[in-house]
């Protein structure tokens, strides 16, 4: 697909401003294209592992849509985060506004605080080993064997 | 925590966001795109699953659009 022409009209000259306005333009066009096409992989990677759970295909318009409903979802996600996080005052996102978001499925809200907890108590786990490995290095003897903490940064936490 | 095959990139969940942020300032922390992520994971995959359970109660082995757009509704009124 061609990179997306700003719409100017045609023979008018373009003031500085303006010409800044279309670069900047087209370079939005180009993530979101990149963006969708990443949505698009990761949704056929999951369809596949739906597809051999279920028993079924699906066809390529399928998978092809249900990327494009999601790429569209994460406006509303955006925008609701982005509200939730400016109504607390704050300009960070943080896990309180992702499961603010997801309050209304049960299911899914308890999923959500569950993977959150899980991730808060593996954040609780790495600061209690900067802590030890710290406190090491301040020339406490290391003659034990420090047991490895199963590291959670994984690809799946990727 | 289950090793599945799909899952969203953080960066790409980032890039996401941010794309449909209206104050310049608004960023996200690492354990809310961590969060996202499975969120929209679960997102897919449910409605991938339902637009299969649609099609097999139409007795079918391929799932189609029409599937998806029948299951539509329900998903976003359930989901967010």
């Amino acid at each position: 697909m061609a990179a997306a022409r700003p719409r100017l009209s045609a023979g008018r000259e373009i003031s500085g401003g303006r010409a800044m306005e279309a670069a900047g333009g087209e370079q939005r066009e180009l993530l979101i294209q990149r963006l969708r096409a990443a949505v698009h992989y990761t949704t056929g990677c999951l369809c596949q592992d739906v597809a051999e759970d279920k028993g079924v295909l699906f066809s390529k318009q399928t998978v092809a849509a249900i990327s494009e409903i999601t790429f569209r979802q994460c406006e509303n996600f955006a925008r609701d985060l982005e509200m939730f996080a400016r109504h607390a005052k704050r300009s960070t996102i943080t896990s309180e506004d992702v499961k603010l978001l997801a309050r209304r499925s049960n299911s899914l809200l308890k999923y959500i605080t569950q993977k959150s907890d899980e991730l808060a108590s593996s954040n609780m786990e790495q600061k209690e080993k900067k802590k030890k490995k710290s406190s090491a290095a301040k020339g406490r003897k290391t003659e034990e064997n420090e047991t490895p903490v199963t590291e959670s940064e994984d690809s799946n936490m990727a | 925590m289950e090793e599945r095959e799909g899952g969203f990139r953080k960066e790409t969940v980032e890039r996401l966001l941010r794309l449909h942020f209206r104050d310049g300032r608004t960023r996200v922390n690492g354990d809310a795109l961590l969060l996202m992520a499975e969120l929209l994971k679960v997102f897919v995959r449910e409605a991938a699953a339902r637009a299969a359970r649609q099609a097999q109660a139409e007795d079918l082995e391929k799932v189609d659009i029409e599937h998806v757009e029948k299951v539509l509704p329900q998903l976003l009124l359930d989901f967010v």
